[in-house]
Formats: C-alpha cells, sequence, structure tokens
C-alpha cells in the first residue's frame, strides 16, 4: 500500500508558471468525451476535432503555434468531468476547455470554471443555459443550436403546413428534453392546446412502446419526436407496428441519416416519409455533397488524419465545424492570444466560410448574442435521403 | 505475546497514519485531490467489505447508497434558500434545513443512508446469494432514473451545483484556514477531509473485524446454519451489515458530493456500483488496509489505461486484460498476497498457537 503510493507521487509532475497553456510554439487547450461507456459513439466528436486541429498543425498552425487538444474520458458520468476537468486546468495547465460534451456535464463544471477564470468553449450541448446566462458565466459559450430554438422552428413549420393537426409528443424525460418541448409549445403558442397527447421516456429505459400506443390512440396526425437515436429508433418502429401513420417530426440528434436508415430498414420505409427535420452540419453520407468543397475537404482530412475513421459518421462533420470555429477564434484573438482576447473573439463571431456546415449557415455572436450557431434548414425524408425543404432559417430561442 | 502482535498493528496504523499526513507536502495541487478521490474509494470499499467480505453478501448495489449520502449532503448544503434560488420546490414536509456547512453534512449523510441500507435490507435478505445480488443489482439500475423522478428537491438530471454555494469550505483558489493557523489548498483540504473521515472509519472497520459481531457475521459467511447453531441471529446480523455498509457508502458518497461540488444523477451509474466490486476484490475480500490498493486501482487504471492509447475500445480492453491478469496472478487480492509474504514473517514473533 505504501509503495502503491509511493509510486504515485513519484509520477507527480511539477506545475509549470507561465501562461497556462500557451507557448512561443504550442497552445493546449482540452476537455472532456465519453471515449468509454453508454455514450462512446460521441468519442467520433473529440477524434474529428483532433484531426482538424492536425490538419491546420501541419499548415503551418495558427500564427506558429501548433494546436494539442488533450482529450480525457470522462464515460459521461458528470462527477468523472469534474476530476478530468479539474486535472485538466490544474495539472496539463491547459489554456481553454473546449468541445467538453454533454448537458450535465458542461453544467458540473461551469460554476468552477468561471471562478477559474478559464474559458469554457464550444459546449457540445443545446441546453439554452450556455447561450442564455453569459452575464452570470462570461466564460461559457455552447455550440448546437439551443434545443429551445430547434421547438420554435417545428411549431412554426407545423403551424404553416397543418395548423389545425392534432399533434402527439413523444420526449425524453431530462432537461433536453423539456428544454425542446418548451420551446416547441411556445413556438405554437396559442395552438398549443392542439397538442392532445405527450409522453415522456426515462433515458435509462429501454422500450418506448407503450408510450407510442397510448400516443396513437390519441388519433393525432402529427408526431414529434424529441429523443436521442436509440429511442427516435424505437419509437418509430413502434409507430409501424401499430400502424400509425402520422407525419413525422425528429428532433435533430435523433435524425442521422444512418439512423433514419436504420428505421426504414427495420420498419416499413413509410413510416419516415416525408419526416421532417432541422439541420445545420453537412450530412455526408449525402449525394448533393458528392462535390462539394467543404465535403471534400472533410474526406480529405478523415483520410490524413484519421485514418480507420467512419466518413459517414455525422459527429466527425460536427467535431471539424466546431474544431474550425475555434481556429477561428484563435485567429481572432491576436498574435499573442490571452484568455481574455480569445473571449472577446468568441464574441464577436462571424464566420461565412465554415465549410463544414450547410450553405447560408453562418457562425455569428456578438456581446449579447451568446449562439453561435442558431440557423438551420429544415430537411424533408424522401428516396432514402434528407432534402432540403425551404431556406436556411433562424433557429434562435 | 498478544502484546508483540498488537503493538505490531499498533506500528503498522501509525506508518499508515505517517503516510496520509505527509503524503500532500510531496504531491502536486492536482495529485493530492486524486488521493481524495481514492480516499472516498477506500471508504466505500471498507464498507461493502463488511457486507462482502465479512458477511458474504454480494452487493451490486452499493453506488445507490453513495447516491443516497450524496444527495443528502447537497440538499443539506443547499437547504431551501438555495433551492429555491435554483429555481427548484422542495416538499414542505421535508426537513432540508437552510444550508449546513459541508463538513457538518457528512455523518447525517452516513446515517441517512444508514437507514436506507436497513430499510432495504430488511425484506432483501429474504433472499439469499445470487437473488440478493440481483436485487442489489435492481437497485442500482433504479437509481438515477429515481433520482430524476423527485426533480423538486433533486433538481432532476441537471443535479445540484455545491460551487456557488458559501456553505462549501473554500472554493477551488481560495486557501481554506484550518485550526492552527495554517491554511491549504481547497485540493489538500479535500484529501485531509476524505483521509480524515477514511481513517476514523477505518478504525471503526477493524474495531467491527476483531469484535464479536466481526465474528458473527464471518461466521455467517462461513455457514449459515452453523452460525445459527451458535446463536447468532441471522436476520438481525444481515441487517445490521447492510446498514453499517451502506452508512459506509453515505460517507464516501457525501465526500464525492463536496470534491466534485455538485451531485448529478449521471454520477451514479450502474458501472459505479460495480467498480467497488472490483476495488474490492483487487484489495481482497475481508482485508483492510490493503483495500487502498483496491481504491488506486480503481482511479489510476482507466487513467494508466487511457495514457497507453486513446484508440475505440483500446482502454476498456486494457483495463478489462489488467483485472483478469490480476485475478489470476492474486486471486485474493492484495491482501491475500501480503498475508502470504508478511505472514511467515511477522509469525516468527510470536508462537504459531497464538
Amino acid at each position: 500500500m505504501v509503495l502503491t503510493l509511493a509510486l504515485a507521487a513519484g509520477a507527480a509532475s511539477a506545475r509549470p508558471a507561465a501562461d497556462p497553456g500557451v507557448t512561443g510554439s504550442e497552445i493546449v487547450i482540452g476537455g472532456t468525451i465519453p471515449l468509454s461507456g453508454i455514450a462512446q459513439s460521441y468519442a467520433s466528436v473529440g477524434r474529428g476535432a483532433e484531426a482538424y486541429f492536425k490538419h491546420v498543425n501541419a499548415r503551418g498552425g495558427v500564427f506558429g503555434r501548433r494546436i494539442t487538444y488533450k482529450y480525457l474520458d470522462d464515460q459521461y458520468n458528470p462527477a468523472q468531468t469534474v476530476q478530468a476537468t479539474r486535472q485538466l486546468v490544474q495539472q496539463e495547465r491547459v489554456f481553454a476547455i473546449f468541445n467538453t460534451l454533454g448537458t450535465e456535464q458542461n453544467l458540473a463544471v461551469r460554476s468552477f470554471l468561471n471562478a477559474a477564470k478559464v474559458p469554457q468553449l464550444f459546449a457540445g450541448s443545446g441546453a439554452t443555459t450556455f447561450g442564455r446566462d453569459y452575464r452570470r458565466y462570461p466564460y461559457t459559450i455552447g455550440f448546437l443550436p439551443s434545443y429551445v430554438g430547434e421547438g420554435k422552428v417545428y411549431a412554426r413549420h407545423i403551424l404553416r403546413s397543418k395548423p389545425n393537426a392534432k399533434i402527439a409528443v413523444l420526449h425524453q424525460n431530462d432537461d433536453y428534453g423539456r428544454d425542446l418541448l418548451s420551446g416547441f409549445r411556445a413556438g405554437l403558442g396559442a395552438k398549443r392546446r392542439n397538442i392532445v397527447a405527450t409522453q415522456s421516456y426515462d433515458p435509462l429505459s429501454t422500450d418506448v412502446s407503450s408510450q407510442v400506443a397510448r400516443l396513437r390512440s390519441s388519433r393525432a396526425t402529427v408526431f414529434m419526436v424529441i429523443a436521442t437515436p436509440p429511442f427516435a429508433i424505437r419509437g418509430l418502429v413502434a409507430a409501424n407496428r401499430l400502424g400509425w401513420r402520422p407525419q413525422v417530426y425528429v428532433n435533430q440528434v435523433g435524425a442521422a441519416t444512418n439512423i433514419m436508415r436504420i428505421i426504414a430498414a427495420t420498419a416499413n420505409p413509410r413510416t419516415i416519409q416525408n419526416a421532417i427535420t432541422l439541420i445545420s452540419v453537412k450530412d455526408p453520407t449525402s449525394p448533393r455533397f458528392r462535390n462539394d468543397a467543404g465535403m471534400r475537404l472533410y474526406r480529405q482530412i478523415m483520410r490524413q488524419q484519421l485514418p480507420g475513421g467512419h466518413v459517414d459518421d455525422g459527429f466527425h462533420v460536427y467535431s471539424m465545424a466546431v474544431a474550425h470555429t475555434f481556429v477561428e477564434a484563435l485567429r481572432k484573438a491576436g498574435r499573442n492570444p490571452t484568455r481574455a482576447s480569445l473571449l472577446r473573439a468568441v464574441a464577436s463571431l462571424n464566420i461565412r466560410n465554415n465549410p463544414f456546415l450547410l450553405p447560408g449557415v453562418h457562425v455569428r455572436t456578438s456581446a449579447r448574442d451568446r449562439f453561435p450557431l442558431d440557423q438551420g434548414q429544415l430537411q424533408r425524408w424522401r428516396n432514402n435521403t434528407w432534402n432540403p425543404l425551404g431556406k436556411v432559417i433562424s433557429a434562435r430561442p | 505475546m498478544l502484546a508483540t502482535r498488537t503493538a505490531i498493528r499498533v506500528l503498522g496504523f501509525a506508518l499508515f497514519v505517517a503516510v496520509v499526513v505527509l503524503l500532500p507536502s510531496r504531491l502536486s495541487d492536482f495529485r493530492a485531490s486524486e488521493f481524495a478521490l481514492i480516499g472516498i474509494y477506500f471508504i466505500a470499499i471498507l464498507g461493502l467489505n463488511v457486507l462482502t467480505g465479512y458477511t458474504g453478501v454480494i452487493s451490486l448495489g452499493h453506488g445507490a447508497f453513495m447516491a443516497v449520502g450524496a444527495y443528502t449532503t447537497a440538499i443539506l448544503m443547499l437547504g431551501r434558500p438555495g433551492l429555491e434560488a435554483g429555481g427548484l420546490s422542495p416538499p414542505g414536509w421535508l426537513p432540508v434545513g437552510d444550508g449546513m456547512k459541508d463538513v457538518y453534512t457528512i455523518p447525517i449523510a452516513a446515517l441517512v443512508a444508514a437507514f436506507a441500507g436497513a430499510l432495504f435490507g430488511l425484506p432483501a435478505l429474504r433472499l439469499s446469494g445470487p437473488y440478493l445480488a440481483l436485487a442489489t443489482f435492481g437497485v442500482a439500475v433504479a437509481t438515477p432514473s429515481v433520482i430524476r423522478k423527485f426533480d423538486t428537491v433533486t433538481g432532476g438530471s441537471g443535479g445540484l451545483n455545491l460551487f456557488d454555494s458559501p456553505n462549501l469550505t473554500g472554493a477551488i483558489f481560495n486557501a481554506v484556514h484550518v485550526p492552527g493557523g495554517r491554511t491549504l489548498t481547497f485540493n489538500d483540504w479535500l484529501y485531509y477531509l476524505t483521509w480524515g473521515v477514511a481513517l476514523g472509519l477505518f478504525v471503526v472497520a477493524w474495531g467491527i473485524h476483531h469484535s464479536r459481531l466481526g465474528r458473527s457475521l464471518r461466521a455467517i459467511r462461513d455457514n449459515e446454519i452453523a452460525a445459527v447453531a451458535s446463536g447468532v441471529g441471522l436476520a438481525w446480523h444481515k441487517t445490521l451489515a447492510f446498514s453499517l455498509s451502506a452508512l459506509y457508502a453515505g460517507a464516501a458518497g457525501s465526500l464525492l458530493a463536496i470534491s466534485a461540488f455538485s451531485v448529478q444523477p449521471g454520477a451514479f451509474p450502474l458501472d459505479r456500483s460495480i467498480a467497488l466490486l472490483v476495488g474490492l476484490a483487487v484489495g481482497g475480500l475481508g482485508s483492510l488496509a490493503p483495500l487502498v490498493a483496491g481504491a488506486a486501482f480503481l482511479v489510476f487504471l482507466p487513467q494508466w489505461a487511457q495514457e497507453i492509447s486513446q484508440a475505440p475500445g483500446v482502454p476498456g480492453v486494457i483495463y478489462g486484460a489488467v483485472l483478469i491478469a490480476l485475478m489470476i496472478v492474486l486471486p485474493t487480492g492484495v491482501g491475500g498476497l501480503l498475508r502470504r509474504v508478511l505472514g511467515p514473517l511477522t509469525s516468527r514473533l510470536y508462537p504459531r498457537s497464538q
């Protein structure tokens, strides 16, 4: 026992005293990503960003400095996020926390990072609080379109296309699900009474078929699915089994092309025919982007920096969109970036050429607008793929 | 001769305390927080040892009792004003108080968890062996959902944030003033708090080990029928073991909440309960001090696995492979190894008949 303690003590490293994370040749940032455990499919969100930074480094970095991105596994457990973030801040002395994934996970370290005056950039969560509460937490900013804004977009589309349709909602019973549902309700306004049935599921449950059966008995003709991939699949497969054919709306987190194809293959493809979702990031499987310059760059980076990575995995594209935004912010922060100059840059972004976002989707922030990605384009599911429906629209909460 | 044996034990414990006290001066600030985490796991494993090591009852649900401790501490620290400021509305009958200093919540959290352990123990102990293990497994599976269900007081999936609470002793970068005019960094403070509690509970566990109660529990483990025939009350002893064990888990959960300055349902997944059992097996069932090795294993092995490679699946495979190898080489854990190595040495000091 003494030996164990002594060995581990020997491994403790000395603390450098200089400006944290920035040297003449390097900028060190870090974050947590679930690399193992229940949510390990999100690991691509770390690896894709790392691949993009390697690509930038191979081209000289930012003002001659290479970006080193240390991402640690938190197994999607917020208590481990706290410990890993403490390690990144207090031991690795990172310049900023970047791309940490998950709502609970980012909430768990937000107060700590703001007290430590470490930027918490582009949190991987659509919870509205990350964009809304910047006065209290000035070091924190999110990235994903807010769930409230997304809910409003679906509501507005329903008001326009089927103003009197009866609506059934299935939602995850946590902050994410309720956040999106509240936006959806707010977007419907007086028509919220058209929601004739609402059912929720626990994120640790395994089945939603009884909820779907109850929703079906409401005779709704619109089905709003606010669910993560496994539950979106189960919910829509259950709807098909019951012979229910409503107009389906699926939220962005559950609407990746590969997920939709699983549903189409498992259930009757007609179940999700004409389903609608909101998307901001380019879809790597879409034939539309086969010759798109941005997606060519994406495939090149995947080939060179992440061989063996799954090119069709949309999380890789998302993570490169985040990494691109960080690099642009860092450029804007000047030749000798400080945490303060980085934060100023992050709060004044206007990126119109992010190659990984849909054409027309811009990354914009200001002192009072802390939602970097607040646009998207509705998509309709036809011919086994998402097809754009109308123009790029605002998804502000 | 008995005196020699006691002297060795006292000496060993004094050495243990000395290492614990002096270690932070040799550690970086961050490492101290890691060793605090080891202390937290050590407490939980000590508790699980009372149940599994002595009594032979396997629990796959101790993460649930940690959650009880953690939430008790968090809710008491925030109190009604803190919870309401966070947009929650705890039911009026619930005695959540007006906010309590973190240190004072630890014994309360331990007692609440012990009560929960007794409540669960009473009906569950009608089951035996794998059936009981399965029942505890069910508790572990249900824990996060139950916490989410009572969101008016637990904060639902977002959990409760303690960092901004005035009842958290010292924020991260502020020095903590301790009696004697010294100041500590937050991480060193966490370390001493955790290990202070751990050493206290260690002495209690040692007391249980060498008392009539400990002998009764071991008798139950070895042969229930023989134990009953010797006058050991089965239901009472098992419930007591469950309760004591939950008390330790509650104290560990309470310290975890303080150390992570927050609680969320996601912090108490099924893995947490299974990890405790792994730590106990690595430390050695029925051992005491060697359980520290099990706790260190839980903290450091996943990190080392990650440092070797972050490729998909690799850290998990390394973790599993090391665990299997360790169980083949040390089937009785580190405690068993120490007994085999040190036993022949120390037994020379007193006759075998002892």
